[in-house]
């Protein structure tokens, strides 16, 4: 116990880790904020930069990196209504609606607050039950991420606004956008027509920064003369009975973050969806819509997403199975600083396991402190003339749909679904629904083909195995639940006693 | 006006001096793969020690996509004057009779054949085989109830499974997975019983005792698993196929200058040798090549000639290995 | 936008397009590979495809019975004339891009885009195009090393050459 403290306080006892994992959250804040900069991508670049150094001075650097990044993508979620990462999508719903009231000071500060409390429930979760949930985690089988992404896919209900069939057209066109491509089971060409740049699919993130950047940015023009809502700045900081307040939904949205974070393979940007749903649902009475500027609506991903952070480190960690493609960067980051990173590094190297804790904590409390400092500068970009802010957002758009793979490609797609958006958008179609669809597609479709192939095509032996375990039986059930409070019957039974 | 003109004179400053020292400018290095694989690690771990021979960086970008046919594709695209560089694993040598692509790497100019991976059949603790021969006996015993993974025609299990079936028929039943890491994870869950993965993927799972290693698919045993015997000891017929193991290596467009060539090539056959590389290489059961020029081709040309002729004879090729002019492997 | 009870100019024919797009978009997916089994790779396209024309059907008999919003047009109130030439120059911007390099075609589409919408002084546009392109450049190609288009522009000849003044 006591090893584990000292390991645990390395980079809190040396000015200079500290200052190294202070520098790498700053630059995070920022990679994460700029569309088309991911965490994944500075955390190579960073294996290159700190090749020389010294493992622990370079992993602070990029543990900073990756803390700091996840909560950054939610700064031009809410300002600009471009998320800086797909686990920002969700913050932006709610998100952008409070910035263009005014409110995004106080956007920003809750979310930062909301980000800080979910990276700590991640981090207790990583020093305390790693192994366990990290066992559990192995036991998802293709039925049971298939049952997950359809648990996410009834998320269309909730971001159709009202309208099902166009919301439901919106997911299943978002499905298959998700499916273009060689198939990545069987490499058969699914819409391609024979076009080798498609065989890598349509990037999510193009398709994410036109239908938020460039179909808000075009809406925009609708309003030029319209001046800019003047920003509040009077509240940033969070008043603690408003902490107090969503503080249950915060720590359930954390909750499903670590849960979900720790799944190999699922990430940051469907715990964060999930959350948002699990909100809604969960919230009786709003005090302000969702979708029109609720604040649950914000706390729910901001908690689920940085939750997440301490959950991709779980199988990571403990096992060397990556749980996002960030921990997948790190693990190459040990191999070449001559660690191996697997079952074993727990056994034989436990500091690496209580240094990295350590870490992420010092990084989460930087998170709170870079992220309320600057607030009132950042509001500010709301109330720049709008002559200026939609150029910038279009070449911001650009140049971060260019940079994810280098490519003009994804320039071409962001453009083509930033236009379709916005005609979708003037014609009542919502466009949530089709980034949901494209991030849930591959993990729909994968395991909705493993889980068959597995049963050898007999589909009764599928259901009762489904049935017959308890982790699908629970999940099926869930979905049930759901499916079902939507139903009249359903809301005649159990809405009265609350109105 | 004045910024064209500028840089127009840069420009033919520097071209002419261009082929004089090679390299006066970055060069980009395209790795096939996403950020995380092994690919990606090999490259991102000898880049430091090649710059340093070269004097220049090299700005190192991850294009994926298409089984690496994307990548492959932009470096024929560019400039042949050294400035890109294809920094590849082994597939591209199954785009002809696979017909994802009509280029290989024999169409390339090969500068540092890095280091080759072993494939070994792992599998979960509980599957009732713990050596090949049981394996099979089982597999025959219970057709189709054997689940194996895969990761994709020409992939790595794909061959090895297609070598495993030239010598004896078992029914067992496929499960796809995009890459031996999830595929790996899969059966730990349980999921798959048996697969066969490169060794450097699985190999500190077997340490943990987390999965349980079958057969090492390679002719002699290997220093980092004691006590695995070797394939060639239960199913002799494989040796006509060994050693064979997935790459990863350095290519340049055909036409690059043979200066231009000859400083890469010494840059990285010294960046290869670098202790630490090194360490990383065999600490992760790959064994290390560093191997360049006609010997570079011999080993490149063996490749593709014993992968398309298996996958051929399974059945799951779309164009004949003879169409393009490639032997059947001399057994 | 929801709960509105008249439609909008135009929504008929966009109601419509969507439902041709959806079947073409399922004879496609059949396509793939038709309904051999369950676990095909056509499979999920063939079911979302389903969907997607079941529910445009849908809509497109909705918006049919809705009457047309008053006193709107299509080129005031969906497309006006400020999107349509913004949209022209971001699509001649994305073609030239790669030409042209980041540098020459960013500046220009800058400076056009910010003097038609922000209508100051030529200087003051000048200035603005300048720093934006500054920072997203230094950030974007410097920091992050992205290798934007260099086009007509050699920026890695120039930067060895300003490195080698340095060392």
């Amino acid at each position: 116990m006591f090893e584990a403290l000292q390991y645990f306080s390395i980079s809190w006892v040396s000015p200079e880790l500290m200052f190294l994992t202070a520098l790498g959250t700053f630059l995070g804040i920022y990679v994460g904020a700029i569309p088309g900069l991911s965490v994944t991508m500075a955390v190579s670049i960073l294996i290159s930069f700190t090749f020389s150094w010294d493992v622990n001075s370079a992993l602070c650097l990029m543990v900073g990196v990756y803390m700091g990044g996840v909560y950054g993508g939610s700064r031009t979620a809410i300002l600009l209504n471009i998320p800086g990462a797909p686990s920002a999508i969700a913050t932006a719903l709610d998100g952008y609606p409070l910035a263009q009231q005014g409110k995004a000071g106080e956007a920003i500060g809750l979310s930062t607050v909301m980000s800080v409390i979910g990276g700590f429930v991640g981090i207790i979760v990583l020093a305390v039950a790693a192994p366990h949930v990290s066992d559990f985690a192995l036991t998802f089988q293709p039925r049971d991420y298939l049952l997950l992404g359809l648990l996410g896919i009834l998320l269309v209900g909730s971001l159709s606004g009202g309208n099902m069939a166009k919301g439901l057209f919106a997911g299943a066109f978002g499905i298959l956008i998700g499916t273009v491509g060689l198939d990545p089971l069987t490499a058969e060409e699914r819409f391609t027509y024979g076009v080798v740049e498609l065989w890598s699919g349509i990037n999510p993130i193009a398709v994410m920064i036109g239908l938020f950047g460039i179909t808000e940015a075009l809406s925009q023009l609708h309003h030029m003369d319209k001046v800019a809502v003047k920003q509040r700045i009077d509240r940033l900081i969070p008043k603690w009975g408003d902490v107090k307040k969503y503080l249950p939904l915060s720590l359930r949205s954390s909750a499903i973050g670590v849960g979900v974070g720790s799944l190999p393979g699922v990430g940051g940007d469907i715990a964060a969806l999930m959350a948002y749903d699990q909100a809604k649902r969960s919230t009786k009475n709003p005090e302000v819509e969702f979708g029109k500027g609720a604040k649950e609506g914000l706390v729910a991903p901001e908690s689920a997403n940085n939750a997440a952070v301490g959950g991709a480190y779980i199988p990571m960690l403990t096992l060397g199975i990556p749980g996002d493609a960030v921990t997948a960067v790190f693990i190459g980051a040990l191999f070449i600083h001559g660690l191996n990173p697997g079952p074993m590094l727990m056994i034989e190297r436990p500091e690496m396991f209580w240094f990295t804790v350590g870490n992420l904590t010092l990084a989460n409390i930087f998170v709170l402190i870079f992220g309320l400092t600057g607030i009132r500068l950042f509001s500010k970009i709301v109330e720049c003339p709008k002559g200026i802010l939609i150029p910038v957002i279009f070449l911001l758009s650009i140049v971060g749909a260019y940079s994810i793979n280098n490519s003009i490609a994804d320039v071409w797609w962001m453009l083509g679904f930033g236009m379709l958006g916005y005609f979708f958008k003037m014609y009542g179609v919502p466009v949530g629904p089709i980034i949901l669809g494209v991030i849930l597609s591959r993990l729909i479709d994968d395991n909705w083909r493993r889980a068959i192939m597995s049963e050898r095509g007999d589909l009764s032996n599928f259901f009762i195995n489904m049935i017959s375990s308890p982790l699908s039986a629970t999940l099926l059930l869930a979905i049930i639940l759901i499916l079902l409070s939507q139903t009249p019957i359903w809301k005649k039974v159990f809405k009265p006693k609350n109105t | 006006m004045k910024k064209t003109i500028i840089s127009a004179i840069a420009a033919i400053a520097f071209s002419s001096a261009a082929l004089a020292d090679y390299p006066t400018k970055d060069i980009q290095g395209i790795i096939q793969w996403g950020a995380g694989g092994s690919t990606d690690t090999v490259m991102r771990a000898i880049t430091p020690h090649v710059e340093k021979e070269l004097g220049k960086s090299i700005i190192l970008s991850n294009r994926t996509g298409g089984v690496g046919v994307i990548a492959t594709r932009f470096v024929e695209s560019r400039r042949a004057d050294g400035y890109t560089l294809l920094l590849g694993a082994e597939n591209p040598q199954m785009y002809k009779v696979l017909g994802l692509a009509d280029i290989d790497y024999n169409d390339m100019i090969p500068v540092n054949i890095i280091a080759r991976g072993t494939p070994i059949f792992v599998a979960h603790n509980d599957a009732p085989f713990n050596t090949m021969t049981e394996f099979v006996e089982y597999a025959k015993a219970n057709p189709g109830k054997v689940r194996t993974g895969s990761t994709g025609a020409g992939g790595l299990t794909s061959i090895v499974l297609a070598m495993l079936d030239s010598q004896v028929k078992v029914d067992l039943t496929t499960i796809p997975y995009d890459g031996d890491g999830p595929a790996l994870t899969a059966l730990q869950g349980g999921t798959i019983d048996i697969m066969p993965a490169v060794l450097g993927a699985a190999i500190e799972h077997i340490r943990a005792g987390r999965l349980k290693a079958i057969g090492l698919v390679d002719v002699e045993a290997n220093d980092l698993l004691p006590g695995v015997a070797p394939i060639v000891d239960e199913i002799p017929g494989f040796s006509s196929y060994l050693p064979w193991g997935p790459f990863f290596g350095v290519f340049v467009k055909n036409g690059t200058p043979d200066s231009v060539v000859e400083t890469l090539t010494n840059a990285y056959s010294k960046g290869a040798e670098h202790p630490d590389f090194v360490d990383l290489i065999n600490g992760r059961g790959f064994t290390m090549m560093n191997i360049s020029g006609d010997e570079a081709r011999q080993f490149l040309d063996s490749y593709r000639s014993v992968s398309s002729w298996l996958v051929h004879d399974a059945g799951f090729s779309k164009n004949s290995p003879e169409e393009f002019g490639i032997p059947r492997p001399n057994n | 936008m929801t709960g509105i009870s008249t439609r909008m100019p135009g929504e008929v024919v966009f109601s419509f397009v969507l439902v041709i797009l959806s079947l073409v978009i399922f004879w496609q997916a059949y396509s793939i590979s038709g309904f051999s089994s369950i676990s095909s790779p056509g499979s999920l396209p063939l079911a979302a495809s389903a969907i997607m024309v079941m529910s445009a059907c849908f809509s497109f008999v909705k918006t049919l019975k809705k009457p047309l919003e008053n006193h709107t047009l299509f080129f005031t109130h969906v497309l006006p004339p400020i999107v349509s030439i913004i949209l022209a120059f971001i699509l001649i911007y994305s073609v030239v891009l790669e030409k042209l390099g980041f540098i020459v075609s960013t500046f220009t589409f800058l400076v056009i885009s910010i003097q038609f919408l922000y209508r100051k002084h030529f200087l003051i546009t000048l200035g603005l195009a300048l720093i934006s392109l500054i920072t997203v450049y230094v950030v974007f190609r410097l920091i992050f090393q992205v290798i934007l288009p260099e086009g007509i522009v050699p920026e890695r000849e120039i930067i060895a050459a300003i490195r080698n003044l340095f060392s």
